[in-house]
């Protein structure tokens, strides 16, 4: 009751043409946009570092690839056993994607940009990191790492073709299992055809081929195969998912951009002989233009 | 001597190398691939802890011999490398020191930088040349000292502890010297080289001057010898260390080892031969090592000034030796009490009953609501029930107790997280384990595999299959399953009967080709043939036969008759060693694509031994050979929840699953998914 006699008395205060009324107004009409302003500033300020998920069959050069973007020069590595993260700077000659509109003179252009690169082990029993890792926050892009040169033997380039085939249609079904309808953000895959400086290594062409023809392969075989113990009688049956287009026809990267994922293969190596620098500008290109 | 010593991250980066001789890389990636990863060689290890390096069993790969040892906590893996024919006994007492060492010196940035591996480790070097150089002597020494007791009172540079290379005397190389002339030398010009060695390093070498009669006496009989040469090396490898800096150290290091290693060969030589050689060698030797010795004295005694207001990693080199030398016999002391006393002295934690209340009420309460940091005493009995548990759904007692092992290394150290007790953290890390093992090693795509072979470009031919088991396990059940999925899938299948030997069983197979022609017929996909000689022949050359007459091509089109070969065997128990005998001549002859061998799942642990046991038979004496490819578990319909079999048999010989029988009918066959056998048998 007494409560209600001072609030009245305030709001008599607060309508009130006294000057110190006029100013407090002024004071709070000043302050809070200002308060606001830096509130969302900081917020901006903290955004994620985007990070990129390197993938490929075991013995690819994941790992070597990892510690050359990492530190300059490709460190000897062996067999990975578990999945490492490393934040990685991008170099100076290479402008990120979202900086395209930035002036030259932005001071903002002169900061390195940050990324992580997530490296995982190739070995087929312990593909399952790379696979939680998928929906690892701020993924912009995977790098599927093969080793050009190994791709020449059948083995080789089914063992390459099977992963990235189960890759796609990781990526395939989280497109279409998506909640809504604006489905999840696209996430880009580059083939990165490593050792091209061996000798019997296959060109970028040659391996996007070789690795569509086997992936198609790979998707009849996986049609006509049988079903696995998981699948629980015939009502599951109408729910397996085929790659690309029905699992139709000869299988192309192209019929992926249907799901937002758009594949590049693109050439290059991470170690070389001699006083030979490491070719890797094309990666970093693809890296930038995904960031 | 070493070829190369690596110490890598288990994410594959090799932070730092020491190579002696190149080893081809593959030789550490095998290592990693067999233990680590498939775990096909049983790591020694029973606790989550990381053990003495000589309970981990060596690992041989062509000619070399691989020795390892691991620090879980930051994920090291200490690998070291020579060859086969050499035996080193102290590479044991090396990699534990050295893992002491590195985590001591560089724990806390691996610990830190988890988003980075650019560290220097380069600084290393140094600790590690003059550890190699130590502890290889030492080994030397002990031998040495093992047959004269009389030495042992010297109060020697080694330790007593460091004797743990006495242990396994057996190991020892077979040393020619004759201990009296081997010890003969050292020590006069030990003495010598005391003496005109100025730096800090001589201090160990107090109690030296002993019986100089005898010394003397006999460096009459004997000129100097290496062992002095040696030691007289390592002491101007550590005073030249505070003088050269980092960039060079490695070099140098190198260099000197290179010579060290000469130098040993020579003593041995020395020993054997004529001393007249020994004596020249040793004196150059031992003038060069003089001089450069008087002027690095004085070096050193500037820089020790410089570097210890510097306190740089050159002044760390300075001492190297000296706290080496400490710390190297603590650490063996430590690993060799742990390998003897193993895992019983156990320090008291709490103090009074205050603590010890106040512990038990808060470690109660953080496993209901997480946050608590696993030991090894808190893991006992969840894990007790959990290979219960394991047990109970028809898993091995084996196979349960090793995968128990590997959840406990996996969780000691680690901290449970929010809301979760230690129940359901063990859970997780079991099914983890379990995915592990189950998921198999390459893709196992039967068509895809079928239809290289046939399509071959240079030399189709068609793909053989041959399925054995014990009596009574359904294989030819098995192989009528495999035929109708493979006639589905349009492919010409000749059946060939090789059992010869159990009345009915060509009947039996006949029955199945009949019917499954008659269905290929409605469906007008693929064909189905039987080939059969009856009873009594053998079972080997009837095979093979019968892989012979699939290779027939149409004289019209001049394709290929048929696309595979089902070979039926008979059932055999795999304690009966004549009969198993066979089955490795089979394999040699007829020489299958793919060889599977089905087992029942309503085994229990007996699934071991029978895995075992057939997968030997395909491997020859040598080792070599191709094993099996695969199994069919048959009868998983009838056993509900309790699929063990599947964990033991994978566990007893790394051989994946291929298929599963889950019915009567000719369609009730299925491929392994892990994720519903880790289910069910975490239900």
């Amino acid at each position: 009751m007494v409560d209600w006699t001072t609030a009245q008395d305030w709001l008599a205060w607060s309508f009130s043409p006294s000057i110190s009324a006029i100013l407090l107004t002024l004071f709070l009409s000043l302050a809070l946009p200002l308060s606001i302003h830096a509130y969302l500033y900081r917020q901006r300020a903290s955004s994620v570092t985007p990070s990129f998920l390197l993938l490929g069959p075991t013995g690819a050069g994941k790992t070597s690839l990892q510690t050359l973007f990492e530190r300059g020069n490709a460190t000897p590595t062996h067999t990975s056993q578990s999945p490492a993260t490393v934040t990685c700077a991008l170099p100076r000659d290479v402008t990120a994607a979202s900086s395209k509109y930035r002036s030259t003179n932005d001071p903002s252009a002169k900061t390195e940009r940050k990324l992580h690169l997530i490296d995982t082990p190739g070995h087929g029993k312990l593909r399952h990191h790379a696979f939680s890792a998928l929906t690892a926050p701020a993924l912009s892009g995977l790098i599927f790492v093969v080793d050009s040169a190994a791709l020449s033997s059948a083995n080789g380039l089914t063992e390459a073709a099977t992963y990235l085939h189960d890759l796609l249609l990781a990526l395939q079904k989280r497109h279409t299992s998506a909640k809504t309808s604006k489905g999840p953000k696209t996430l880009n895959v580059l083939v990165a055809a490593n050792k091209q400086d061996l000798f019997t290594a296959l060109p970028a062409q040659l391996v996007r081929k070789n690795l569509e023809r086997e992936i198609t392969k790979v998707r009849d075989t996986r049609a006509k195969g049988l079903l696995d113990s998981g699948v629980g009688g015939d009502e599951d049956e109408e729910e397996r998912e085929w790659l690309g287009e029905g699992g139709e026809g000869a299988f192309e990267f192209r019929q992926m951009e249907e799901c937002g994922v758009e594949v590049q293969v693109v050439g290059g190596n991470v170690r070389a002989e001699g006083d030979e620098a490491p070719h890797v500008q094309n990666w970093w290109a693809w890296v930038a233009e995904n960031m | 001597m070493l070829d190369q010593f690596e110490i890598l991250t288990t994410s594959g980066v090799v932070l730092w190398s020491k190579t002696y001789v190149p080893v081809n890389a593959n030789v550490v990636n095998s290592l990693i691939n067999d233990v680590f990863i498939e775990e096909r060689i049983q790591a020694g290890t029973k606790t989550g802890e990381d053990a003495h390096a000589a309970r981990n069993t060596p690992f041989k790969k062509d000619k070399y011999t691989l020795k390892w040892s691991t620090a879980k906590d930051v994920g090291l893996i200490f690998v070291a490398v020579y060859q086969s024919i050499l035996h080193l006994s102290w590479v044991d007492n090396l990699l534990d020191v050295v893992r002491a060492l590195f985590i001591k010196e560089f724990g806390k940035d691996l610990r830190k930088s988890t988003t980075t591996t650019k560290v220097d480790y380069s600084g290393f070097n140094q600790t590690f040349d003059a550890l190699v150089a130590k502890l290889d002597k030492s080994s030397g020494e002990a031998i040495a000292r093992q047959s004269e007791p009389e030495s042992t009172s010297t109060g020697e540079l080694t330790p007593p502890s460091s004797s743990a290379g006495t242990e396994d005397g057996l190991d020892q190389p077979p040393l020619p010297p004759v201990p009296g002339f081997k010890k003969a030398p050292q020590k006069p010009l030990y003495n010598d080289t005391a003496s005109t060695d100025a730096t800090p390093i001589a201090t160990p070498d107090t109690s030296r001057p002993n019986s100089p009669a005898v010394n003397h006496l006999l460096t009459a009989k004997t000129g100097p010898g290496g062992k002095g040469s040696r030691r007289a090396r390592k002491a101007q490898l550590t005073s030249s260390a505070p003088v050269s800096s980092g960039d060079e150290s490695p070099a140098r290091n190198t260099r000197s080892q290179a010579k060290k290693v000469a130098t040993k060969a020579k003593r041995r030589w020395d020993i054997d031969g004529t001393a007249i050689e020994g004596d020249e060698d040793s004196t150059l030797d031992y003038s060069s090592h003089d001089i450069r010795d008087g002027g690095d004295a004085e070096a050193s005694q500037i820089e020790d000034i410089r570097a210890e207001d510097m306190g740089s990693r050159t002044a760390k080199g300075a001492f190297v030796l000296k706290d080496l030398d400490d710390e190297v016999d603590a650490i063996l002391a430590e690993s060799k009490a742990k390998q003897t006393g193993g895992a019983s002295i156990e320090p008291a934690k709490s103090s009074g009953i205050v603590g010890s209340g106040f512990g038990a009420v808060s470690g109660y309460f953080r496993n209901i609501v997480g946050g608590k940091t696993l030991t090894k005493e808190d893991l006992v009995k969840p894990l007790k029930a959990m290979e219960d548990h394991l047990v109970e759904k028809n898993v091995a007692r084996e196979a349960a107790v090793r995968l128990c092992e590997s959840a406990e290394r996996d969780l000691i150290g680690l901290k449970t997280s929010n809301f979760t007790s230690i129940d359901t953290t063990l859970r997780a890390s079991m099914s983890r384990a379990l995915t592990h093992m189950l998921t198999p090693t390459s893709s196992l795509d039967l068509l895809r595999s079928i239809q290289r072979t046939t399509t071959d470009p240079s030399s189709p031919r068609p793909y053989t299959i041959s399925i054995v088991g014990v009596n009574g396990v359904g294989k030819s059940t098995s192989l009528g399953k495999l035929a109708f999925f493979l006639l589905q899938n349009n492919l010409r299948v000749l059946v060939c009967a090789a059992d010869t030997f159990r009345s009915g069983a060509v009947e039996q197979l006949r029955v199945h080709v009949r019917n499954l022609s008659e269905l290929a017929r409605r469906e007008n996909r693929g064909t189905i043939e039987l080939y059969e000689k009856g009873y009594g022949k053998d079972a080997a050359v009837l095979a093979r036969d019968a892989v012979a007459f699939a290779r027939t091509r149409d004289a019209a089109t001049g394709k290929l008759n048929f696309d595979v070969v089902l070979v039926d065997t008979a059932g055999r128990r795999h304690n009966d060693t004549r009969l198993m005998s066979s089955l490795t001549k089979f394999g040699q002859l007829v020489q299958p694509d793919k060889i599977f061998m089905v087992g029942e799942a309503l085994v229990g642990s007996d699934s071991v031994a029978q895995a075992r046991n057939f997968s030997a038979q395909f491997v020859d004496a040598a080792g070599k050979g191709r094993g099996l490819d695969g199994f069919v578990i048959s009868k998983c319909d009838t056993v509900g929840d309790m699929v063990g079999t599947l964990v033991s048999m994978v566990h007893a010989t790394g051989i994946p699953i291929v298929f599963l029988g889950v019915g009567q009918h000719y369609a009730d066959l299925r491929g392994l998914n892990v994720g519903w056998a880790v289910d069910k048998l975490m239900k």
